[in-house]
């Protein structure tokens, strides 16, 4: 589903990843972790297609894709979402508008037909019950004055209305507290399947108790230095980034 | 051509000798004005109100007369709101058989006005704003283009609304030019002559009467500039009005549109305009808000929308004469390709106007590297208890809000799209007269969508 080599990418002539590698197949989560500046949200953005990161070297492959040639719109067209770290807020673009614009320009890429307003309508009613998004969210402006934890359950409910083949949650756990975090959670759980894949990037492991990953990676300074399973999770906890510079295994 | 002093006024002031006449109560305010012109002079860039807009390329065109003009309906259709009463003007001329006056005021063609009925009042008012009588302070001197207006407008809408009429439905005033073939300039070039009109507006609004005016100025042929509009409107909002106005500016995007407006409040009048403005090449609009009862609020809000190489300044001048007086202004700006905008915003205070509560906001949105926006607000105070507050902005698109529609699959040009119609949309959808919010929007949108390089 996702394959990236040797992911080197910049930013500002800095250099933030260093040689990324991270393959994740359909049915899998995956979570990224590691401490601030590690290049975790370098990471999301690129796959993304942020313009202003420049892929210097390495491959990143979406769905047997070469992402590198695909616009931003594209990706999510192919089945791409980012939930971002911090989502922009757009004043005057209504929530519901904006989402019923972005899952027709995903259906029409596809050859689909568009929904109309009452069809949309309808879905969007029931992925915001499942997600626990209020329906007031939905006639505001795109997370416009949202607290931190409803522009985070935003970005999931965007997901839940796209229903992308692979979602990037750039740490969606920050700031929340511990209810926001278990609705978030299981917003994703209920969306798991056998065709979807998620990357769940995070800072601390707290949220990996309720999204349990089939595997853990540890980002440190652009690179990859372990990987495991989700007892790795449990293991930073103790530990501490630090306990794992020495001695790590990459790949 | 003389260079050293200023433009030549002469093409004008032959117009003004060869015009076909005027209702005879008329003749003497018209004499009046057309010497305060001849006085004043066309400004030039040395002019501190004039300094950013340059009318080179117009006074170095010959002006004629605009042409008479028989017009078809297809020709209004795409112009006119159904039901709407309305009075159509083709080239400056009433065009009373495509006109339906409203019942409920009295309105009436300058060109055809008699005595009695509302002649009184219109003569007393008319022209007021402009020669001095009911003008904002004395250093506000002579506006050349109204004054121009009065000496040599041919025909107009004189609006009286009854004291106590409550008058649901807009009226809409129409000023559409059609100019001769062959007047046009070729494509991107100053033209050599110009063809002007010279639409003239009065509105009276009774003591707590309450209406709504849409005055759309447009071009029957988009593509056919090379044309002059001059229009002057006059507001007297009687105690207790309420008066709302839309001024709709569809102009060709190669003609010019030098318009004034004024409007003057009595004890708690309200009156609240909306400009918005699309076209025109050369565009100024010199707006002017005297609240001159106490308790009476205006707002003056704007929208201008331009690209390819148009120009738009907006002159703002806002009086509070007496206390507890209360002024709003938001102009908003969208500019694309080389366009320019100038906005200038005073707000003079007088001494005797506390407890005034102004407010001023200037906001554009640049869309391209090579438009330019100039913002000036001044603010002018000489009571101590008041509340004045302005702002403006200049910017660009949200790289980050782009990114972030883009990265839910929206695409490149309907994200941009969004994002200005975002911007703007708050002046369109203020109409509450639904087929006007309609027009305003499919305008917007039209001009967000390949208005382009003109």
């Amino acid at each position: 589903m996702l394959r990236v080599r040797d992911l080197h990418a910049r930013v500002e002539q800095q250099e933030i990843l260093k040689g990324v590698d991270l393959e994740v197949k359909a049915g899998e989560v995956h979570a990224v972790m590691g401490p601030n500046g590690s290049g975790k949200s370098t990471l999301a953005q690129v796959l993304a297609g942020r313009e202003d990161y420049d892929v210097t070297a390495g491959s990143l492959e979406l769905f047997g894709e070469d992402l590198a040639e695909m616009a931003p719109e594209e990706r999510a067209h192919a089945g791409l979402f980012l939930a971002f770290q911090y989502p922009v807020e757009i004043p005057g673009v209504g929530n519901s508008y904006f989402l019923k614009a972005a899952l027709n320009a995903i259906r029409k890429a596809r050859g689909e037909n568009e929904l109309d307003a009452m069809d949309f309508l309808q879905l969007l009613r029931e992925r915001a019950e499942l997600v626990a998004v209020d329906e007031a969210l939905l006639r505001r402006p795109v997370n416009e004055g949202f607290s931190g934890g409803e522009k985070k359950r935003n970005e999931i409910l965007q997901m839940a209305v796209l229903e992308p083949r692979l979602a990037v949650l750039d740490e969606t756990d920050s700031g929340l507290d511990i209810d926001a975090l278990k609705t978030v959670a299981a917003g994703v759980n209920a969306l798991r399947s056998e065709d979807r894949a998620f990357v769940v990037i995070t800072h601390y492991q707290r949220l990996l108790n309720y999204i349990v990953p089939d595997h853990v990676h540890v980002l440190l300074d652009g690179r990859i230095v372990r990987s495991g399973g989700s007892e790795l999770a449990l293991e930073l906890e103790e530990k501490g980034y630090a306990g794992l510079t020495n001695g790590s295994s990459g790949g | 051509m003389s260079v050293s002093r200023g433009p030549s006024t002469a093409p004008y002031l032959d117009l003004y000798a060869r015009r076909g006449g005027e209702a005879e109560v008329l003749r003497t305010r018209r004499q009046e004005a057309i010497e305060r012109f001849e006085a004043a002079g066309f400004p030039t860039v040395r002019d501190e109100e004039w300094r950013q807009t340059n009318l080179g390329s117009l006074l170095r065109a010959a002006p004629g007369a605009a042409s008479a003009r028989t017009i078809q309906d297809r020709e209004l259709a795409p112009f006119l709101y159904a039901d709407c009463p309305r009075m159509v003007f083709v080239n400056g001329r009433y065009a009373p058989e495509a006109s339906s006056p409203p019942r409920q005021v009295e309105a009436v063609a300058l060109a055809e006005l008699g005595a009695g009925g509302a002649a009184e009042a219109v003569v007393e008012h008319l022209g007021a704003s402009v020669n001095g009588s009911a003008s904002c302070s004395a250093d506000a001197g002579v506006h050349p283009f109204a004054a121009l207006n009065t000496g040599l407008f041919e025909d107009g809408a004189a609006i009286v609304i009854p004291d106590g009429a409550i008058v649901e439905q807009p009226l809409q005033v129409l000023w559409l030019s059609s100019p001769a073939a062959g007047a046009q300039a070729a494509r991107g070039k100053a033209p050599a002559a110009v063809e002007v009109s010279f639409p003239r507006l009065l509105v009276i609004a009774g003591e707590n009467s309450q209406a709504s005016v849409i005055e759309t100025f447009a071009a029957a042929d988009p593509g056919a500039g090379g044309y002059f509009v001059c229009p002057a409107a006059e507001f007297v909002c009687g105690a207790g009005s309420v008066l709302h106005h839309t001024r709709l500016q569809a102009d060709a995007t190669d003609a010019f549109h030098l318009g004034f407006q004024h409007a003057q409040l009595e004890r708690s009048a309200s009156f609240d305009s909306s400009s918005l403005a699309f076209g025109g090449g050369l565009v100024r609009n010199d707006t002017m808000g005297l609240l001159d009862g106490e308790g009476s609020h205006c707002t003056l809000d704007g929208l201008y929308v331009v690209a390819g190489s148009q120009f738009v300044d907006n002159h703002m001048r806002v009086e509070h004469r007496q206390p507890h007086t209360t002024s709003h202004q938001l102009y908003k700006g969208v500019l694309d390709d080389r366009a320019r905008s100038v906005f200038n915003g005073r707000i003079y205070v007088h001494q005797a106007a506390q407890k005034t509560d102004a407010k001023q906001t200037n906001r554009n949105l640049l869309l391209s590297k090579s438009a330019l926006a100039n913002s000036n607000p001044q603010l002018e105070i000489f009571a101590d208890d008041v509340r004045c507050t302005h702002g403006s902005t200049i910017g660009r698109l949200d790289e980050d809000a782009l990114f972030y529609l883009r990265a839910r699959g929206i695409g490149r040009e309907q994200a941009h799209g969004m994002l200005v119609y975002a911007f703007a949309r708050e002046l369109v959808e203020k109409a509450s007269f639904e087929p006007l919010r309609q027009d305003l929007e499919e305008r917007l949108l039209a001009s967000l969508n390949g208005g382009g390089d003109g």
